[in-house]
């Protein structure tokens, strides 16, 4: 699916990023774990093609998007990629069936039916019903699942996703990562940030960060 | 199309009251300018219609003002004409009255009175007795007001007999004056009009056809000296040039100058009403930057979001526009009753309003819709 080599990001004199080199297969499920500030939003940003400014070689699909421009850019992000963030990140004047719509809006692909596409992804995630509603009658768990339908409603190759648990119980936590393993079963790649070993082990490889260097397994990382 | 200008109404609607405000700018500017463009259009259409009616082009009038209102025999006599005629760079004249009318004394029995006297129109609606015309050639017959009758015989007219100027006539009608209609007080015929009451009412217009190659303004002069002169009359009274597009002339300036303010008006209140759209375009850029990072992730390109945000620039100033169409609407019927010619709202006039309505949006609302587009994606997600 993706491949990273050697790659580096600064903010001025800060080293955020270093020397990372990571490959993830297609129809891989994998958690990025690591402490706050390590540099994990940092690295799925680039991976997510939300942040260009980095050093080193990304290629997504075997394909390098460092030179391409940002319309071109924008229709990858709406085409092939899925996003879901910590705090949701849903727009909270829109109602749920609305906010699921909008990468609907910006595809240049020909949809037949939007209607019955975003009614499938509602169902997937259980939020038939509360189509109408706005986020901010849901649950914290609701709202989240209103996030994941918004990602997988064009059908992504990738879901990434920045501590998708991060504001939810354990409980709503399980909840959220049963659709995220069925997702996987059906063949989406995700990678998922998280500061939580149990919601990593879910996934099945999982990479740790710190101090913006990437570690293959939690007893490698330096102390 | 129809789904982002629903998009753009919702966003609007959202910040009702601030909206409001920035549109109040926009709706006295645009009721500015469907007035300045009614009247404009109102006074050229009555300009050009007057322009087509009397060909003024080679005519100098002149008019003979008597001293005494009661006078209404004294103008210009056959003497005054060839004196006219005479005059260097005339064509021809011919002499006119204001009002067409003779003053008369009527007499019923012994009770005399004063009346306006006219030659029958073709067609007249009586009150009392038949037919709707005095025939040009009866001599005998008249038809008077209801008024007249009231006052020379207390009602009963019909088929009485009435002198007038010592000839005696029959009338054979009574018709009533409306409250908006204008008639005098008796209808003769034709021939008895020409033959006895036609000397009586003064030639008080002299309506001068100039040679092309003389000047307008040198000929009305010398008419006025030579009248002053060897003019007939010239001791009851007064002559002068009539100006009719003299009248128009400084009708027209005056029209101009409130034009001119108006429109500057209309200028300034969609200049300050454009920097209003400016800076709540820009309060809303700030406001919805999470927004904006949620829509570019999901596949925005810039150029969707500053689309985004100058349609709601635009539907905002649109409404503010309808508004203001209304408003310049109702101000037009309004000063309608003022002007001395009728304001007209025009198709074209409106077209012209929702045109400047959309310019106001799109260049006032550009800069803050292109600093929404322009803004770099990962700052933008950070918003909460
Ligand atoms: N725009 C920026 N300018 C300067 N420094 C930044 C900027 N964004 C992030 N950083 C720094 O880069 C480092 C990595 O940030 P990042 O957001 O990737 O951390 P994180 O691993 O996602 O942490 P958390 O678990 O708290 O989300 C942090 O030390 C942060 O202070
Ligand atoms: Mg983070």
């Amino acid at each position: 699916m993706l491949k990273v080599t050697n790659i580096g990001k600064r903010y001025g004199k800060f080293i955020a990023l270093e020397n990372i080199n990571l490959e993830v297969a297609d129809g891989e499920f994998l958690a990025i774990m690591g402490p706050s500030g390590s540099g994990k939003s940092t690295l799925i940003n680039i991976l997510g093609l939300l942040d260009q400014k980095y050093t080193g070689e990304y290629l997504l699909k075997d394909k390098s998007y460092k030179e391409t421009n940002d319309n071109y850019l924008s229709k990858i992000r709406g085409d092939q990629l899925g996003f879901v963030f910590q705090n949701f990140k849903l727009l909270t004047t829109y109602s749920v069936y609305e906010n699921i719509e909008v990468p609907l809006i910006y595809s240049k692909q020909k949809q037949t039916n939007k209607h019955a596409l975003v009614e499938d992804v509602i169902k997937k995630v259980g939020l038939e019903g509360k189509e109408k509603n706005l986020p901010s009658e849901l649950s914290g768990g609701q709202q989240q699942r209103v996030a994941i339908a918004r990602a997988i409603v064009n059908r992504p190759n990738l879901i990434i996703a920045d501590e998708p648990t991060g504001a939810l119980d354990s409980k709503t936590s399980t909840e959220i990562m049963n659709i995220f393993t069925e997702l996987n079963k059906t063949g989406t790649t995700i990678i998922m940030v998280t500061h939580d070993s149990e919601v990593a082990d879910y996934a099945m490889r999982t990479v740790y960060i710190h101090d913006g260097h990437l570690y293959d397994d939690e007893k490698s990382v330096k102390k | 199309m129809i789904d982002k200008i629903m998009m753009a109404l919702k966003s609007i609607d959202k910040n009702k009251n601030r909206n409001f405000l920035t549109m109040l700018g926009i709706i006295i500017g645009i009721a500015s300018v469907i007035c300045i463009l009614a009247i404009g259009d109102g006074f050229t259409h009555v300009a050009t219609k007057g322009m087509q009616n009397h060909n003024t082009k080679n005519k100098v009038t002149l008019e003979f003002t008597a001293s005494s209102d009661e006078d209404t025999k004294s103008g210009f006599t056959r003497n005054d004409l060839a004196v006219l005629e005479g005059i260097k760079g005339v064509d021809h004249v011919k002499l006119t009255s204001s009002n067409p009318e003779a003053s008369v004394t009527v007499q019923h029995k012994t009770k005399k009175t004063s009346a306006t006297l006219n030659k029958s129109p073709k067609k007249l609606k009586l009150y009392k007795g038949f037919g709707t015309k005095v025939d040009a050639g009866d001599t005998g017959n008249i038809f008077i007001s209801k008024d007249l009758a009231d006052r020379a015989f207390k009602g009963k007219a019909l088929n009485k007999s009435l002198v007038i100027n010592d000839n005696v006539f029959v009338v054979r009608g009574i018709y009533k004056i409306g409250d908006f209609e204008y008639r005098p007080d008796i209808y003769v015929s034709k021939t008895i009009f020409k033959q006895l009451f036609a000397s009586q009412i003064s030639q008080d217009e002299a309506k001068i056809s100039v040679n092309p190659s003389a000047s307008k303004k040198a000929v009305g002069k010398s008419a006025v000296n030579e009248m002053k002169k060897f003019g007939e009359d010239a001791k009851l009274g007064k002559y002068s040039i009539s100006h009719p597009d003299q009248i128009s002339k400084s009708f027209t300036k005056t029209l101009n100058n409130i034009t001119y303010f108006v429109a500057f008006v209309a200028g300034i209140s969609l200049l300050i009403a454009g920097i209003g759209v400016m800076n709540v375009m820009y309060i809303t850029v700030s406001e919805r930057r999470k927004e904006i990072g949620i829509r570019r992730a999901f596949g925005a390109t810039a150029g969707d979001i500053r689309n985004q945000f100058l349609i709601e620039s635009i539907v905002l100033c649109l409404i503010g526009g309808l508004i203001g169409i209304l408003l310049g609407y109702g101000v037009v019927s309004i000063i309608n009753s003022f002007l001395p010619f009728k304001a007209m709202v025009t198709t074209y006039a409106i077209i012209m309003s929702l045109s400047v309505s959309t310019g106001v949006g799109l260049v006032f609302g550009f800069i803050p819709a292109n600093k929404a587009a322009k803004s770099p994606l990962v700052g933008l997600l950070k918003e909460e």
